[in-house]
């Protein structure tokens, strides 16, 4: 049995797990090295960030400064101070002496001139729009510096005051300068990680931005480090390259060791998985070899041993088929047997389910066969079933099978088929059995079969079970003198009511030995000579069946086809000894009991006939042996009698001068009685040399201490010969019937003391 | 000499700690301030004037001062004002010029009205280039009786480049009658682009060679001119000019016109010559 893991997992989800895990752990170095490397980059990003804002900071101030230094030397300069005195010339001043003069070095810078009330000296042309007087609360003697958005142009303004002296003393004015913030913020080339195009002054038009609260209003972006982007391109580079390098030896490592391992180890489980299930490589040794020198070891093994167990495998499948089939096989007529008779019948039946079919089914016995056995030894009896048998076969269609399901009985069933062609071949197997050459046996006797036949049509097959006992019955049916022995089932009326009756003693048979007391013993007695008067009585069973009494010669044909010899000896001999434990046979009246000669070699009935024993004190018994031809142990059997004859039994061979009894079982067996059959009884009332003989042979065994018993004596003729001839006892109808137990007892009791039998 | 002159101006550096500034409101919003350096009592105070739209503090007129100063002169240096109120650096020739000679010469006569005041009944002017021009020019009208003498290192005319000085008087003088009072760009003395009002540009131009000779010939003071054989300032025939007026003059070999490095003590040794030769004359 394959043992189950539900919780294994493959070579290959081990790679798979190990190649994912690697990925993963790549991945997670990856991750971790772009995240340090974004880590380093927001730091550097944030160190030029900080770098740009200080420098930002740094030139705005320096802007600032230089603004300051420009207002502290405009301040101190003589022709300012002339201007605001003698303001007669002051455009000249202002568009030209300023420039000029390098006071203002750039043409971004304007300058102008207040009154100490703050009123411009002279209007400003019109593309320099200098305020026309200070803003209102600009501090009279310190400087102040503002920005103002001028039609999107971002304007510095400084304004200073200007003294007539150095003690600054007295006030002469006010100066202002005016420069473009943004162009003078980004001449001075002093940037070097901001973006200059991204620096803006976030100002409302007409607003007014004290410069002290300039820098948080400035925006800008840092200038993209080339270094820094270098950095990163390389790092991402070598990363990328880092990652697919690992990913590709990750996939050539998984793909080698597929090829290398998980492939071979897949290879050598299917030539396990195959080698359990008994598929074996037409060629192992032709398979592909493994690069790895261990697996290629195991391969080696394993074909070794695939290769044994070929061989053993082998030998075990002929060996297999060897027995399946002395297990299917009769061995003595070479046809199928029983077991494989049911197997058969059962694969039959289950294929009628899908394949519906008329069906035929045959049942063969051999007429008189026990007595062919008797007389003409076992060895010609089974060459006889052989050839019944081959004569079947050869009877029988091509693809037909016959069993040989008892002793000397076979069947057959026939698919697709009708009943007349059932009949046919029946007809067919009886004539080449009566071709057969049984002669040549040496048996003079003819061998005949009797066939019977059940047939069930297509549209019928709910009662293809029954078969087999439709066919039992048309068999007895055939075995019915005068018959031709081949019965149909079902075919007229008188079968029906021969079936009805054979149906009827099968039933009360199988219900009476199932249930005690429904067999009934009949007593009749058996007289000693020449007094006539009652020796024993002899227990004759009977089966009541709904209030009928069924007789033997009714019931003992099934008993002998279904070989309940046993069984029925066995509730025959529980019976008697609840009939003794009685009580109602007076003391001394001895009884005979009839056992079956296949009953005698059964431990069960030697066990029940010790236990029974026990009444031999008040009523002797005898056993009756009847049909000793079909013993066939003989040594057990003589060994079983030897003993009940320590018990006190007395045995005595039934249906003498029949096949039935043999003469030469009267030597191998202790008999102490022998029961002349009625056949020979009848014998003895003839005239002629039959009877002498028949009567010279009782007297011998008489003088050679056999007691004789006269079955079947019927009339008074024969009564006085069997007297004469000195035979012992005589049993028959003119001495008495067989009766009841209670009729026993009743004209016991009516006898009143008389009433006894002989000691 | 020279050497004398140095451990002089070692030995006497104390006294150069009494300085003041003097100032004076030339015109209204127009004030004016002098250095002033205090010397011995009894001796001359020197009016030290710089030359051409320059300041006091011209290295020429600065050492001069001191020196004189350290030989126990008083010495007041004014810073002409030029009409620009405390007026401390040389002024651009391209600046606008709204100064005239008069003004020069009415700052000169405040000045020494200035020293008198401060009990000064001695002066000496001493002039330098063409602030020896403007002193000239103060002598030529009515000089205070305190004025004693008068020095004029490197006196130069005003010059006017190549233009025909009759026509550009002419013109000048045309503007001024018109009141035109646009601007003229005209070269004078160093300045080849002088900006100025008309009358202020006319009052320097009608200072040429003849003015001057005449001026010093009709100074009502002594005069004596120092000048350097190695000032290539002066127009050519300068000297041959002076000569012939017979002023005293004192020709320091191998000067320019600013005096300058070694000059700088002939200069003030030429200068204290004249001071001693002042002081040993009977006043006017």
């Amino acid at each position: 049995m394959k043992m189950k893991w539900p919780d294994a997992i493959s070579i290959k989800q081990i790679a798979l797990a190990l190649i994912s895990g690697l990925l993963a752990l790549v991945s997670l170095v990856g991750g971790f090295a772009i995240y340090q490397t974004r880590a380093v980059t927001h730091s550097l990003e944030q160190h030029s960030q900080n770098a740009a804002q200080s420098e930002l900071a740094a030139a705005v101030q320096g802007l600032l400064s230089r603004t300051e230094e420009q207002s502290v030397k405009l301040a101190g300069w003589d022709e300012t101070r002339q201007q605001l005195v003698l303001p007669e010339y002051y455009t000249y001043w202002r568009d030209q002496r300023l420039y000029e003069s390098g006071m203002l070095n750039s043409s971004h810078l304007r300058a102008a001139l207040y009154a100490p009330s703050g009123m411009l000296l002279e209007p400003s042309p019109a593309e320099i729009s200098m305020p026309a007087r200070l803003p209102a609360g600009t501090p009279p003697h310190q400087s102040a510096s503002w920005l103002i958005d001028e039609a999107g142009t971002v304007a510095l303004y400084y304004a200073f005051p200007v003294y007539s002296d150095e003690q600054r003393q007295t006030l002469l004015g006010h100066g202002l300068i005016r420069l473009d913030f943004m162009p003078a913020l980004l001449r001075q080339n002093a940037l070097h990680f901001t973006d200059t195009a991204s620096v803006s002054l976030a100002l409302k038009p007409g607003e007014i931005l004290a410069t002290s609260d300039l820098f948080p209003r400035l925006r800008f972006n840092t200038r993209p480090d080339p270094d820094q982007l270098r950095f990163q391109t390389i790092l991402s580079r070598t990363l990328l390259a880092l990652f697919v390098l690992l990913a590709a030896m990750a996939l050539l490592g998984f793909v080698a060791y597929n090829r290398l391992l998980v492939r071979p180890l897949g290879r050598l489980s299917q030539f396990i998985d195959a080698m359990q299930h008994g598929r074996f490589s037409p060629n192992p040794s032709r398979s592909q070899s493994m690069r790895i020198s261990e697996l290629e070891n195991i391969r080696r093994s394993l074909f070794d041993y695939q290769l044994q167990l070929r061989e053993l495998h082998g030998s075990m499948e002929h060996q297999n088929r060897e027995f399946h089939t002395q297990a299917r096989q009769d061995t003595l007529t070479g046809c199928h047997n029983r077991r494989a008779y049911e197997e058969d019948w059962e694969r039959f039946r289950q294929e009628l389910k899908t394949a519906p079919q008329g069906v035929a089914f045959l049942l063969f016995d051999c007429d008189r066969f026990k007595t062919i056995n008797d007389t003409y030894g076992h060895a010609k009896g089974d060459r006889v079933l052989s050839i019944i048998a081959d004569a079947l076969v050869m009877a029988l269609r091509a693809n037909d099978r016959l069993y040989r399901i008892g002793g000397d009985e076979f069947a057959t069933f026939l698919s697709r088929t009708t009943p007349a062609q059932a009949k046919q071949v029946a007809q067919r197997c009886q004539s080449l059995i009566e071709a057969a050459g049984f002669a040549d046996l040496g048996i003079i006797e003819p061998v005949g079969l009797s066939i019977g036949i059940a047939f069930c049509a297509a549209d019928q097959l709910e009662q293809v079970n029954e078969l087999p006992k439709q066919a039992d019955i048309a068999m007895y049916t055939a075995k019915q003198p005068g018959r031709t022995r081949i019965a149909l089932y079902g075919e007229d009326t008188e079968r029906a009511s021969q079936t009805l009756v054979a149906s009827r003693e099968t039933s009360a048979l199988f219900q009476a030995l199932a249930s005690p007391g429904m067999i009934e013993m009949h007593y009749q007695a058996v007289h000693a000579l020449p007094g006539r008067q009652v020796d024993y009585y002899e227990a004759l069973a009977r089966i009541r069946y709904h209030g009928k009494l069924i007789m033997p010669d009714a019931f003992l044909p099934v008993v002998s086809s279904r070989r309940l010899e046993t069984e029925f000896d066995l509730a025959v001999l529980n019976q008697v000894d609840a009939d003794l434990s009685s009580d109602q046979l007076p003391t001394g009246c001895g009884l005979s009991i009839n056992l079956s000669a296949q009953s005698i070699s059964r431990p069960e009935v030697v066990s029940q006939l010790l236990e029974l024993s026990r009444h031999n004190a008040r009523h002797p018994l005898m056993l009756e042996i009847t049909e000793t031809s079909l013993i066939t142990q003989m040594v057990e059997v003589r060994t079983y009698l030897d003993l009940l004859r320590t018990v006190n039994y007395r045995i005595a061979m039934d249906d003498f001068g029949t096949g039935y009894s043999p003469l030469r079982y009267l030597v191998d067996l202790p008999v102490d009685v022998v029961k002349f059959d009625i056949s020979l009884v009848n014998k003895l009332g003839e005239d002629n040399r039959a009877g002498q003989v028949v009567a010279d042979f009782a007297r011998m065994m008489s003088e050679v201490g056999y007691s004789l018993v006269a079955e079947g004596v019927e009339t008074e003729a024969v009564l006085l010969k069997v007297e004469s001839l000195g035979i012992a006892h005589a049993q028959g109808y003119l001495l008495g019937r067989p009766i009841p137990l209670t009729e026993l007892a009743a004209s016991f009791t009516a006898e009143g003391a008389a009433a006894t039998c002989n000691a | 000499m020279r050497l004398y002159l140095f451990c002089l101006l070692i030995s006497v550096f104390p006294a150069a700690a009494h300085a003041a500034v003097a100032q004076q409101e030339m015109r209204p919003g127009i004030s004016a301030s002098a250095d002033y350096l205090i010397g011995e009592p009894g001796k001359p105070a020197v009016l030290l004037l710089h030359s051409f739209l320059q300041t006091r503090d011209f290295r020429t007129v600065a050492t001069l001062a001191r020196g004189l100063q350290e030989a126990g002169y008083t010495v007041l240096a004014p810073t002409l004002s030029l009409n620009i109120p405390n007026r401390a650096q040389s002024l651009a020739c391209e600046a606008v010029h709204r100064h005239s000679l008069d003004d020069d010469v009415a700052e000169i006569g405040r000045w020494v009205s200035w020293l008198k005041s401060h009990g000064h009944r001695s002066i000496v002017l001493v002039g330098h280039s063409f602030g020896s021009l403007q002193l000239l020019a103060y002598l030529s009208l009515k000089p205070d009786a305190a004025v004693k003498a008068y020095v004029g290192a490197s006196l130069i005319e005003a010059k006017i480049g190549t233009a025909a000085r009759a026509a550009l008087i002419a013109q000048l003088e045309d503007r001024v009658v018109r009141k035109q009072r646009a601007l003229v760009k005209q070269t004078l003395s160093f300045c080849r682009k002088y900006p100025s009002t008309p009358e202020g540009l006319l009052s320097y131009v009608r200072w040429d060679q003849a003015r001057l000779l005449a001026a010093l010939k009709q100074s009502p003071v002594s005069v004596k001119l120092i000048m350097g054989d190695r000032d290539d300032v002066i127009e050519h025939g300068w000297f041959k000019a002076l000569a012939l007026v017979e002023v005293p003059l004192v020709i320091v070999k191998g000067a320019n016109h600013f005096m300058d490095g070694a000059h700088e003590f002939d200069l003030l040794e030429h200068t204290l010559q004249s001071l001693v030769t002042i002081q040993q004359a009977p006043s006017r």
